[in-house]
């Protein structure tokens, strides 16, 4: 990932009920607790909800060169323009902000070798940790908080959510769907912030592109996840709004 | 249209033979050209050429070959440059030619304000970041960047013999080029002296309108049937031999080197190229200033120095003879010669490869539509590539020509007045004075450009001396320049903290391989 964990140091460890009876999350929105960065990766399963609120591009992973998509939040690093002083103005908070300070991994079952099962791991020195404030994460004696519960069901979203952005990732780039952008945005004050290394959705070729390449994109339910991402370009205007509104309060 | 060139008929299947059969057949993909080559099943190719220039770039993906598949398939590896240590002493020191031309060279000529700094930063580091690149084994892009695009200019070292293989399974398979494997054993000429035809050993006849002789130094067609006569350059480059090695890396992490190393000897230099899975290693000496058997000592005595010595049980070295020199004429008739039938020099700039692509660019955009105009094709073919040969020729005796070597005849001689050419003295002396710029060199597709002059004289520690004009009309150039200066020195810590290292990006590509965009 090239997200920032949290603030500082991660150390993640598999979650249990035993170790991790008293430890509690702090689930306000704020930038003490990791939230103010400027992009996160999403995934086709939330685009819909995504694309009201944030603009949509894709980034080339660092380490691998592999496209992925992600939700836009400002245009620099560190810059989260829903991000407030009241947490987070914005109707939906992605995947991938929400699932902190969890991670979901694999564990080989040890009856079945060949099978991997998910485990949920926490990363204790994350800045949401708490033992006095926040969600209890077991109930007292020792069951599964409602909390805890739906994080578990946040993350293995996000386990889907990968596997389909991979495959998303290689029909469009089979049927050269995906092209660069390079973006100049002028601000109120006449300053100009530039985005680099973004690419979006080849609208020229998916006007030409043939039936049945169509047919098989839908087919593989990659045809409303595109038109998602050119939905969201609507949301591009809300950006620009709200990093002008900041020039005004400084 | 009277005789029209229909069919192209290329001999010889090494590097040179799919080369320009991949970048004519590229071209002509959606025309009626048939292009043929025939290839001996009993001659292999002799596979030195393993350093690339930038130019291949353009070419693989003119070809419309993959830079993931062709890395992964080729043993291939980025190079940035030439590391050239001891040719000025003959000890420690060493400097860049790399890839990469000085800051803006298009606007400035940054050399001239790099004189007053000559004894705090060397040339090269003053005007590009690519020697520190190359000095610390980072490669010239990322991961994320991507395929042939780059953030230092870079060709490739590569394994000759699997590239050759590769290229053929590609003009075969996507191009549609006709592979024939059978010896030639007549060439049959019409009655104007044209060849009209190949007779095989099989007993079959291959007709053709064109033919290119690709058959190495057998020279079959140019030589052998033409009978061309060779001119030969030796008494401007000694080197007449070569003896290579192939050497397997110690353990699997060592660095792979950005550059290829050549390494100044006292009868010639030693090349020392970095493969993923080995190095190639080779003397290019003078038969004249030194014995095979003292060649083989010296290179092993590298050998041992750089850590890895082949074992000496199993001799796997290889000797090459060549004479340093060109054909005449390069065109004649119905016939080109690309690749070493056409002519060889030691390979201390990667010349050989580089003009392999430009003699079959320039085929594939000339192609003559018929045979009423080839003589006119052929003539401003002779007339460019016997300029490029001029050019090679003048340009490597530069690296000599500099050499304050007095250790050997070998250097003693390579410095003698006689045996460097009227025209490069001539520049030199000029350049004592000005440094070399766009003036100097008056092609626009000059193989060398002034940059690789540039790079190569203060390399050498060539001594312009300060500008002739009092130079308060000059002071806004003094500023560029010093910004410039600076800017070289900002992205350099930049991209020597950005960029991973050779082997580093390799393992990345084999893993996850370039994205096209």
């Amino acid at each position: 990932m090239t997200q920032s964990e949290g603030v500082g140091m991660t150390n993640y460890v598999i979650l249990n009920n035993v170790e991790h009876q008293n430890v509690k999350v702090i689930t306000e929105r704020s930038a003490q607790y990791g939230d103010n960065v400027h992009f996160v990766m999403t995934f086709p399963t939330e685009f819909r909800r995504v694309q009201s609120s944030y603009p949509i591009f894709f980034q080339k992973d660092a380490n691998t060169g592999k496209f992925y998509p992600i939700a836009l939040f400002g245009f620099e690093p560190n810059e989260n323009l829903f991000l407030g002083d009241d947490g987070w103005d914005a109707s939906y908070v992605p995947l991938m902000i929400q699932r902190h300070p969890f991670l979901i991994g694999f564990q080989e079952a040890q009856d079945e070798p060949d099978a991997k099962r998910s485990v949920v791991s926490i990363d204790l020195e994350h800045s949401r940790i708490s033992e006095t404030e926040g969600e209890a994460l077991f109930l007292p004696h020792g069951g599964t908080s409602e909390y805890l519960a739906s994080m578990i069901e946040t993350l293995e979203d996000i386990k889907v959510g990968h596997e389909m952005n991979a495959k998303f990732v290689d029909a469009l780039l089979e049927s050269d769907l995906i092209e660069s952008v390079a973006m100049e945005v002028e601000l109120n004050d006449g300053s100009k912030r530039q985005l680099l290394g973004l690419y979006t959705i080849n609208e020229d070729r998916l006007e030409e592109i043939d039936a049945e390449t169509l047919g098989e994109l839908n087919k593989r339910q990659f045809l409303l996840p595109i038109y998602m991402i050119l939905a969201s370009y609507s949301s591009f205007r809300k950006l620009i709004d709200k990093r002008n509104e900041r020039l005004v309060e400084k | 249209m009277s005789n029209p060139v229909n069919t192209v008929v290329i001999v010889g299947g090494g590097t040179a033979g799919w080369l320009t059969a991949g970048l004519l057949a590229a071209e002509y993909q959606e025309s009626t050209l048939k292009i043929i080559l025939i290839e001996s099943p009993d001659v292999g190719p002799i596979g030195v050429g393993e350093g690339t220039w930038p130019t291949m770039r353009l070419s693989l993906e003119k070809i419309g070959i993959s830079e993931t598949e062709f890395i992964r398939e080729c043993d291939a590896s980025f190079k940035q440059g030439t590391r050239f240590a001891g040719w000025l002493h003959g000890q420690d020191e060493f400097y860049y030619h790399p890839f990469t031309p000085p800051q803006n060279f298009n606007q400035i000529n940054l050399a001239r304000y790099w004189q007053p700094l000559r004894d705090k930063i060397s040339f090269a580091d003053a005007v590009s970041p690519q020697g520190q690149v190359c000095e610390q084994g980072l490669a010239p892009k990322q991961i994320a960047t991507p395929e042939f695009a780059s953030n230092l200019n870079y060709g490739y070292h590569l394994d000759a013999g699997k590239f050759s293989k590769f290229l053929e399974a590609h003009c075969v398979e996507k191009l549609g080029v006709t592979h024939i494997l059978d010896n030639v054993v007549a060439v049959n000429a019409k009655e104007d002296g044209d060849i009209d035809s190949l007779s095989t050993q099989s007993g079959t006849t291959i007709q053709g309108d064109l033919f290119v002789d690709c058959t190495g130094f057998a020279a079959l067609l140019i030589g052998g049937h033409y009978d061309i006569p060779f001119c030969s350059k030796q008494n401007f480059l000694f080197n007449d031999r070569a003896l290579a090695a192939q050497v397997p890396w110690a353990s699997a992490d060592e660095p792979i080197a950005s550059a290829t190393l050549s390494t100044a000897q006292r009868a010639g230099w030693i090349w020392d190229i970095s493969l993923p899975s080995r190095r190639g290693v080779g003397y290019a000496y003078s038969s004249a200033h030194t014995s095979d058997e003292q060649a083989e000592a010296d290179l092993r005595s590298y050998l041992s120095d750089s850590g890895t010595a082949p074992d000496r049980e199993t001799d796997n070295f290889r000797q090459i003879k060549f004479d340093p020199g060109h054909r005449e004429v390069l065109w004649h008739r119905n016939c080109v010669a690309i690749g070493l039938s056409g002519g060889f020099v030691e390979p201390l700039e990667a010349s050989a490869l580089v003009m392999i692509e430009l003699s079959a660019k320039m085929l594939s955009e000339q192609l003559p539509a018929n045979r009423a105009v080839m003589d006119i094709v052929a003539k401003r073919f002779n007339d460019k590539f016997l300029y490029h040969w001029h050019r090679i020729i003048e340009f490597l005796k530069l690296h000599y020509a500099l050499s304050e070597r007095k250790d050997s005849d070998y250097w003693r001689d390579n410095c003698r007045a006689e045996t460097i050419p009227a025209d490069l003295t001539e520049s030199l002396e000029l350049w004592r004075y000005q440094c070399p710029w766009y003036q100097d060199l008056p092609h626009v597709d000059e193989l060398f450009s002034s940059a690789s002059y540039q790079y190569v004289l203060y390399g050498m520690k060539y001594i312009t001396e300060g500008p002739r004009f009092a130079h308060t009309s000059d002071k806004p150039n003094v500023v560029i320049a010093d910004g410039l200066f600076s800017e070289n020195n900002r992205r350099r810590k930049q991209l020597l903290n950005g960029l991973p290292t050779n082997r580093e990006l390799i393992g990345k590509v084999n893993e996850f391989g370039f994205q096209k965009i």
